[in-house]
């Protein structure tokens, strides 16, 4: 039951819960009725008996968790109700089929923006303004030392970092689903002539995407069976969790990059232990994330995934809006 | 014309993980850049005496104040990033949106003679407005060199060796040639890089600069295999490692670290200016117990190394003695070429005639005494024993060797005795910088004492990656309190501290100090009811 006005949701040991509509965003764990907003894996799990999302996710979450989940879809802005509560998903920019969910009680208005940005990319929906009462906000690169360049100039860094070694295979390390598509549609826009080829996973989202209309750039299937010297002078897109695998050993004659928004940092781009650093994200940045609050008009934000005890400081001393700790319950 | 290129350098290398790469990117380099400002890129890169001209906390609070920024904001930033340079040249990204300027260049002759330190000296107000004006006429790329380069943190992955390579490879010269014309003083200048790549090789020039130093190697199990007689057998001695240069009535006193020293130890400098041979000797300088004829702990070296202008009565309380153990040089001659036997022979014939000559001479300087084990099982008894005498153990040198430089493998071996170790319990971590920013790696232990833990000591290296990040996660999740960036954490992690030597001392709560704590296991077996107690370590103190 509802205690007092600001814990409509609530965050328990299974991740973001709605009591009113009994309902977990996201959940970590097996639960009766999940919301999914995008189909990334740490936001959704195997075993739920319900999953609620777009259209969009819902392709790629019955390809990762199989045909038979019990899934239903709602599109866009189209408002659905549970147990009383109204509730509608709205485009959050991150991915295909990503969305921010609004919970509206009696009038009193919540948003979840689940993970969310604000750049331009067309593979899928832009972000879309949603006025709230209370907005969970995800603040990943809650610090203003996070700033995103233009995707299309990290773009051309990474085909010229190809073409300038011509004799090496230059492997891409990026997330599957999201990160690959947005690079291959940023550098289908540039010049870059080079073979691309596309670790199967990568491949198979890349067909999800072509499914929902969204048409991603044709590339060469990996195996890494055949013969690697065929390779040479191509960009090969992998998935982090092949870093440091076992065949990448063999290899000879290859460098490595890796494209996210936490190499924009120098020391957390020497850790990383790749050769290179493309800065680019598919989260909101430091001023996306201040922008997104004013323009939601919220009065009250909590933050979620990601350090953001600068963001509170900020927002309290340079604004009348109030932050707040969510509260727990098991 | 030049920030601009030195930045493109520094982004070139920094994204680079060949050393043959490396060595093509900066052979380019010098040979497309004038020498002036080669000069100036040497002295960066070597980054030897790289002055700070701000201070990276003033370089946080200058922008603070210029742009009218949060500085508790740059402080939770610095927490992320490690690097205040770095800092404030992601957040200048943001402060300077001016598009389509026509920046400047500056060559860096420019900036680090004559901008910089002007910039130092100026009054607050005035700092802040040439500073601004600095930042915001050069483009944005070359920010986080330029405030590297005024906090005096410049550093990228390139070895003084590397560049030697490179310029040797560059005029096509023996490298060791090359390292030669590197040691020491290098003062940037036009001269200084035409010298630098001088294709004729002018003696006089090298007159008072050091032979690059040969490296002893870690010992390795299979020289037993070969006869005790190959070998010479010296201690190994905790002090720091000189090689000193008399020639032309000109003494100099140099470290491994390519550092001129004579400023701290003038006593040396004035006894050993009477000898009237010349001679270039390698050896170890120790603070040292005459009484005893032990020598001091490494921390009161540490004392004299810092002090500039000892006074006559730390010259009394804490005297020095250098110890000899290689000949070098003698009389112009290059020993170097001949093998350890005959080096040796020589080394002690002058040393024999020196010490002779000069009464005062033995007060500070000693030739380094052989040791004669029968066996190789004879070698382990001395190892095992050389804490008796002050020593960290062995030396062993093939006797056939000839002085190289460098680490080669086969002449020189150091065989250390096993270090002391405890178990003690982790109680605070801090947040590392650098390239351990966002990372708890800094850590403090403790021991038992009356059922109470108390801190004995810190440690920073010795886990892996995947053991950092693991401990990391464990030190967010079971933190009791924070005090700024520290944090004390629920005790349940004890791990192995090994160290070279433990002493009292008055300034730790616990009454002891340890010499290079670090950590050599993660004892995931162990209970914190099993960590070593405050007496084990008493004890080890004494049984050393």
């Amino acid at each position: 039951m509802r205690q007092s006005i600001t814990d409509l949701i609530k965050y328990t040991s299974s991740g973001l819960y709605c009591s009113v509509a009994d309902v977990w965003i996201d959940p970590s764990k097996p639960v009766k009725r999940a919301l999914i907003t995008h189909a990334h894996m740490d936001h959704f799990t195997f075993g739920c008996d319900e999953y609620i999302s777009t259209f969009e996710t819902a392709i790629i979450l019955k390809d990762r968790l199989g045909k038979e989940i019990n899934i239903k879809t709602y599109d866009y802005n189209k408002e659905f109700k549970i147990n009383g509560t109204k509730i509608s998903f709205h485009p959050s920019g991150h991915i295909l089929g990503s969305s921010q969910i609004k919970f509206n009680l009696a009038e009193e208005k919540w948003l979840i923006t689940g993970d969310f940005k604000r750049q331009k990319d067309e593979t899928c929906k832009e972000y879309e303004i949603v006025k709230t009462d209370f907005l969970i906000s995800e603040s990943t690169f809650g610090l203003p030392i996070f700033k995103w360049d233009e995707p299309q100039n990290t773009a051309i860094d990474i085909t010229k970092w190809v073409s300038h070694s011509p004799k090496k295979v230059s492997i891409l390390f990026c997330y599957s689903l999201g990160k690959a598509q947005r690079l291959l549609n940023e550098i289908s826009k540039t010049n870059f002539k080079n073979n691309i080829h596309t670790h199967r996973s990568i491949f198979k989202v890349n067909n999800c995407y072509k499914k929902s209309g969204i048409d991603i750039v044709k590339t060469n299937k990996f195996d890494q069976t055949k013969n690697i010297a065929d390779l040479k002078g191509s960009l090969l897109l992998l998935p982090p969790a092949l870093h440091r695998s076992a065949f990448l050993k063999n290899l000879k004659d290859i460098q490595t990059g890796f494209a996210s928004g936490w190499m924009s940092i120098r020391a957390l781009r020497k850790r990383s232990g790749y050769d290179k650093g493309f800065s680019i994200s598919d989260h909101a940045d430091w001023d996306a994330i201040l922008n997104t609050i004013k323009e939601s008009q919220a009065k009250n934000v909590f933050f979620h995934h990601g350090d953001s005890e600068a963001l509170n400081r900020y927002l309290k001393e340079k604004t009348s809006i109030n932050v707040l700790e969510f509260g727990y319950t098991k | 014309m030049t920030l601009k290129n030195f930045s493109r350098l520094f982004l070139d290398l920094d994204s680079c993980n060949s050393t043959n790469k490396k060595i093509e990117i900066l052979q380019n380099y010098f040979s497309s850049n004038k020498a002036l400002e080669n000069s100036w890129t040497i002295y960066l890169l070597t980054g030897k005496n790289n002055k700070r001209f701000i201070s990276g906390l003033s370089l946080k609070t200058l922008f603070s104040e210029i742009y009218e920024y949060p500085l508790w904001l740059i402080d939770y930033c610095y927490l992320k990033v490690g690097d205040s340079a770095e800092v404030i040249s992601l957040l200048l990204d943001d402060k300077i949106k001016i598009k389509n300027k026509k920046y400047q260049d500056v060559s860096l002759h420019e900036l680090l003679n004559k901008s910089f330190p002007e910039l130092s000296i100026l009054k607050e107000d005035n700092k802040k407005l040439r500073l601004k004006e600095i930042w915001e006429n050069i483009p944005k790329d070359n920010h986080l060199v330029l405030n590297k380069i005024l906090t005096g943190t410049f550093r990228v992955g390139v070895s003084i060796g590397l560049i030697t390579k490179a310029i040797a490879k560059l005029i096509n010269l023996d490298e060791s040639i090359i390292s030669h014309r590197l040691m020491g003083n290098f003062i940037p200048s036009h001269e200084s890089y035409k010298l630098l790549i001088n294709k004729k090789i002018d003696p006089s020039e090298l007159n008072y600069k050091p032979y690059p130093f040969l490296l002893a190697n870690t010992f390795e199990r299979k020289i037993i295999d070969k006869s005790i007689n190959e070998f010479q057998f010296e201690w190994k001695w905790d002090g720091i490692r000189i090689q000193l240069i008399k020639r032309a009535g000109e003494v100099s006193i140099w470290t491994r670290g390519q550092d001129l020293v004579n400023k701290s130890f003038p006593e040396l400098e004035e006894k050993i200016s009477h000898i009237k041979d010349d001679f270039v000797i390698d050896g170890e300088l120790l603070v040292w117990n005459f009484k005893e004829g032990l020598p001091l702990n490494f921390s009161f070296l540490q004392k004299r190394i810092n002090r500039k202008k000892p006074s006559r009565s730390i010259q009394k309380s804490l005297p020095i003695i250098f110890i000899a153990y290689d000949l070098l040089e003698i009389n112009g001659e290059d020993q170097r070429g001949s093998n350890l036997e005959i080096r040796r022979i020589n080394l002690e014939k002058y040393i024999f005639k020196w010490l002779n000559e000069r009464q005062e001479l033995p007060l500070i300087f000693k030739l380094s005494d052989l040791i004669y084990p029968k066996n190789w099982e004879e070698v382990e008894t001395f190892k095992n024993n050389s804490r008796d005498n002050g020593t960290e153990g062995l030396v062993i040198k093939n006797k056939k060797s000839i002085y190289t430089p460098g680490r080669k493998k086969g002449l020189w071996w150091k065989y250390k005795v096993d270090p002391m170790q405890l178990d003690a319990v982790l109680i605070y971590a801090k947040g590392g910088t650098g390239i351990r920013a966002g990372l708890y790696t800094d850590y403090s232990f403790a021991l038992w004492k009356n059922g109470e833990l108390i801190k004995f000591a810190s440690a920073y290296s010795g886990l892996n990656n995947s053991e950092i990040k693991e401990l990391d996660k464990w030190i967010k999740q079971n933190t009791i309190e924070r005090f700024g960036p520290v944090r004390s954490v629920k005790p349940e992690m004890v791990f192995e501290i090994s160290f070279e030597n433990i002493r009292a001392s008055k300034r730790h709560k616990s009454g002891i100090a340890v010499r290079f704590p670090r950590i050599t296991k993660w004892r995931k077996d162990k209970l914190i009811k099993d960590a070593d107690t405050l007496e084990n370590a008493e004890k080890l103190m004494l049984n050393k």
